[in-house]
């Protein structure tokens, strides 16, 4: 089941002619062993999403590990200065995640929006002004602030200019008159700031890492049960490898094997182990087979 | 070879272009030396190494059990095999024994860059030492606020004699040897400092690498650092893009301006907000307190690495750093601009608690690096591993390159010293000869036909 094109059809560097892989598995979708490299960053990517899992454990909308991207692209360089580029022009947006070392999770634009949709929604219920928090932080924070992370004082002053901005515009008829109790609590200082950046928390789009009280790492809502099958994952794919005699198994072996603690499959987390360094594969008479690295 | 020596005789390539390729070419054959060998005088793990930079010839070593010794790499002090393999003792060894001995591990060791009259230790017992060599004893000691990580001179500082001390404690202190007392302290990063490189192109500029992540550059004539390198501000290439300002790259985009009183402004939106700016940062909202300019600095929090720092490096030519971080991660910046270069060393396996020494080949085309139990060299320019030396059997802390005799020399936790040289396929023609020749003198042995 190759690309469903319907988040992609917008894309600045969308390709008519891919190339069509050599062989599919029995159930149409690509084994590991031949789609483990790519020319480029865009279809790695592309190709990548199309095969993240969607069942209904899994919540969040198609995201790639920035390792993942490292073991199908043979020269990591030109990865991370496509996804500087792909990032400054707003295809892309990465996030720091916190299982582990410098893992980084990089999301296409469209599937954020749609997972803040999502977010949204889930607030509206609570109340309109809510909503209107999300609207600015979608509007001038994620528009603007391209980097993982945020000062409290860059947020705190994002909040100033969104008020001042509309104070000077008069744009109040968007706003009920809940804002104009907003505005005279603002001269009081602090609170209403405060307010709106632990919504922002609550609800998951910021949150905070690295016993650093100042700075806030942008983040998926709902990520959390999905982080933790992530790390629970690669445990139990390094701990089968290691029960081993020597480490090492047939790739396609291991591809259909069923994880018991991940919602993600078996493809997703061995592309991330073979990208972060943990294991490496190599060509046998017998076909792909995938070894503990030992150094 | 002989093609080159050709071309040099004939005029068609220069001398420098000459060295160049013969050197170039003598890295490529790095190996396990066969013909020297360090006999180490230490019983501890080898921390620091240093070589002179007048004729690189001495190599100066630190190790975890407080022992300090120096070496001569270009003459063995006796000889095995036949002549073939050089050992090379040390000269002297200063230890716990020693009158002036440091008490705990030496962390860092130094020649002094003029001659080989002096050189400089530092250790976990809280002091730096002076030493003079000739005479072995301690000429100076400089009592620091806390374990020593590192201790650093100036290469190419011809108007001062500055130790810079990096320790556990957060500020940077410059020790004055002419003068015997501090001159003055760097205060600026939040954690202690791992790392300290002075820079190749001048006499004032000093780097700094802390246990906060973050790589400050200081100059000293000034209070406060000017440069914070942050991961984040990032350049797609070696060197910056020719058109336009750096700010292409840099958020033009409104922030908390340094208000006098640093009170809330309500009219921010109106007044023209300034553009983001090397070193200024932006002060506190809500805050009534007001920073001595060269202070203002310390609110920078951006970070180069998300670990501790544990190593600097400075290319010769002083237009680019690398630093290795805990979070083993390699990276290079554009010292001009500040910027990450993006290029993605694949180094995943560097030692996250301990300070590392690198080295960087003369001409800047390969970083070595220890990586757990073997040193990789990597291209700098695209990040690939281009070597793997394998040979010691513990993990490799430090490693320096001399760029006179193109060798290597790796310390590493199994108390060894290893001498990466260019071998040459000549050298294994003659052993063989020679091989041959000292069994025929073996009058015991049979003689049977091959």
């Amino acid at each position: 089941m190759m690309a469903d094109s319907s988040g992609l059809a917008g894309r600045k560097r969308f390709r008519d002619g891919e190339d069509e892989p050599a062989e599919e598995n029995s159930d149409g979708t690509l084994s590991l062993g031949d789609s483990l490299t790519f020319c480029d960053t865009v279809m790695a990517l592309r190709m990548m999403r199309a095969q993240f899992p969607k069942t209904n454990k899994v919540s969040v909308e198609p995201f790639i590990l920035r390792s993942q991207l490292y073991s199908c692209i043979k020269n990591r360089t030109q990865v991370d200065r496509d996804l500087e580029a792909l990032k400054k022009e707003k295809t892309l947006r990465l996030f720091k995640l916190n299982t582990g070392q410098d893992d980084h999770a990089i999301m296409f634009m469209d599937d954020y929006n749609k997972q803040i949709g999502a977010a949204a929604e889930r607030l509206g219920k609570k109340g309109p002004d809510q909503v209107q928090v999300l609207e600015w932080f979608k509007l001038y924070v994620l528009g603007t602030k391209l980097d993982l992370s945020i000062e409290h004082n860059e947020l705190v002053s994002f909040s100033l200019i969104f008020q001042s901005l509309s104070e000077l515009f008069d744009v109040s008829y968007i706003y009920n008159a809940s804002y104009v109790n907003q505005c005279s609590l603002l001269s009081a200082g602090g609170k209403v700031r405060d307010e709106h950046v632990s919504l922002l928390v609550n609800a998951g789009f910021l949150t905070r890492q690295l016993v650093d009280p100042d700075m806030y790492w942008f983040s998926i809502p709902n990520v959390g049960s999905v982080l933790k099958g992530l790390s629970q994952g690669r445990k139990e794919v390094m701990g089968m490898l290691k029960r081993r005699a020597h480490g090492e198994m047939m790739m396609g072996v291991m591809e259909k094997k069923r994880l018991r603690f991940s919602p993600l499959d078996m493809r997703f987390h061995l592309r991330d182990l073979i990208g972060s360094g943990h294991l490496h594969t190599a060509q046998t008479p017998l076909g792909l087979v995938v070894r503990l690295a030992k150094d | 070879m002989l093609g080159d020596v050709k071309g040099r005789e004939q005029g068609w390539i220069c001398p420098i272009a000459f060295r160049r390729r013969v050197c170039r070419r003598q890295i490529a054959a790095l190996d396990i030396s066969n013909q020297k060998e360090i006999v180490s005088a230490h019983r501890g793990g080898i921390n620091s190494l240093n070589v002179d930079l007048t004729e690189g010839r001495y190599l100066l070593a630190g190790a975890s059990d407080g022992s300090a010794a120096v070496y001569d790499i270009q003459c063995s002090t006796e000889s095995e095999g036949g002549g073939r393999i050089g050992k090379h003792k040390s000269l002297f060894v200063v230890d716990k024994q020693h009158a002036h001995g440091h008490k705990f591990s030496v962390s860092s060791v130094s020649w002094y860059p003029v001659d080989t009259g002096l050189f400089i230790t530092g250790s976990f017992d809280h002091r730096i030492k002076v030493w003079d060599t000739n005479a072995v004893k301690a000429v100076m000691d400089f009592n620091m606020p806390g374990k020593v990580y590192r201790a650093a001179m100036s290469s190419v500082a011809t108007t001062h004699m500055l130790i810079a001390a990096g320790t556990e404690d957060v500020q940077v202190r410059l020790c004055d040897i002419a003068s015997g007392a501090f001159t003055h302290t760097l205060s600026g990063h939040r954690d202690g400092i791992m790392a300290v490189e002075w820079s190749s192109s001048s006499d004032w500029i000093l780097m700094t690498g802390g246990c906060d992540g973050a790589v400050r550059f200081w100059d000293i004539r000034r209070a406060g650092c000017f440069l914070v390198l942050d991961q984040s501000c990032s350049q797609l290439g070696s060197r910056p893009p020719l058109s336009g300002a750096p700010s292409n790259e840099r958020e033009t985009f409104p922030r908390a301006s340094d208000s006098t009183d640093g009170k809330i402004n309500h009219h921010l939106g109106t007044k023209k907000l300034p553009n983001y700016q090397k070193g200024r940062t932006f002060k506190g909202m809500g805050t009534t307190q007001r920073l001595h300019p060269g202070l203002t600095s310390s609110r920078n929090k951006s970070t180069a690495h998300y670990g501790a720092v544990t190593a600097l490096r400075a290319t010769k030519d002083g237009m680019h750093l690398l630093s290795t971080g805990s979070d083993s991660r390699l990276k290079l910046w554009d010292i001009e601009s500040g910027c990450n270069t993006l290029v993605n060393f694949e180094a995943s396996r560097l030692q996250t608690s301990r300070p590392l020494e690198m080295a960087v080949a003369e001409d800047s085309s390969l970083v070595f690096v220890p990586c757990a139990t073997t040193v990789k060299a990597f291209d700098m320019w695209s990040g690939t591993t281009s070597r793997t030396f394998r040979g010691h059997l513990e993990s490799v802390n430090c490693c320096f390159f001399n760029a006179q005799h193109q060798e290597l020399y790796s310390g590493s936790n199994d108390r060894q010293i290893v001498v990466w040289a260019p071998t040459n396929r000549t050298d294994s023609a003659e052993d063989q000869e020679a091989a041959r020749g000292l069994e025929e003198h073996d009058a015991d042995q049979d003689h049977w036909s091959d």
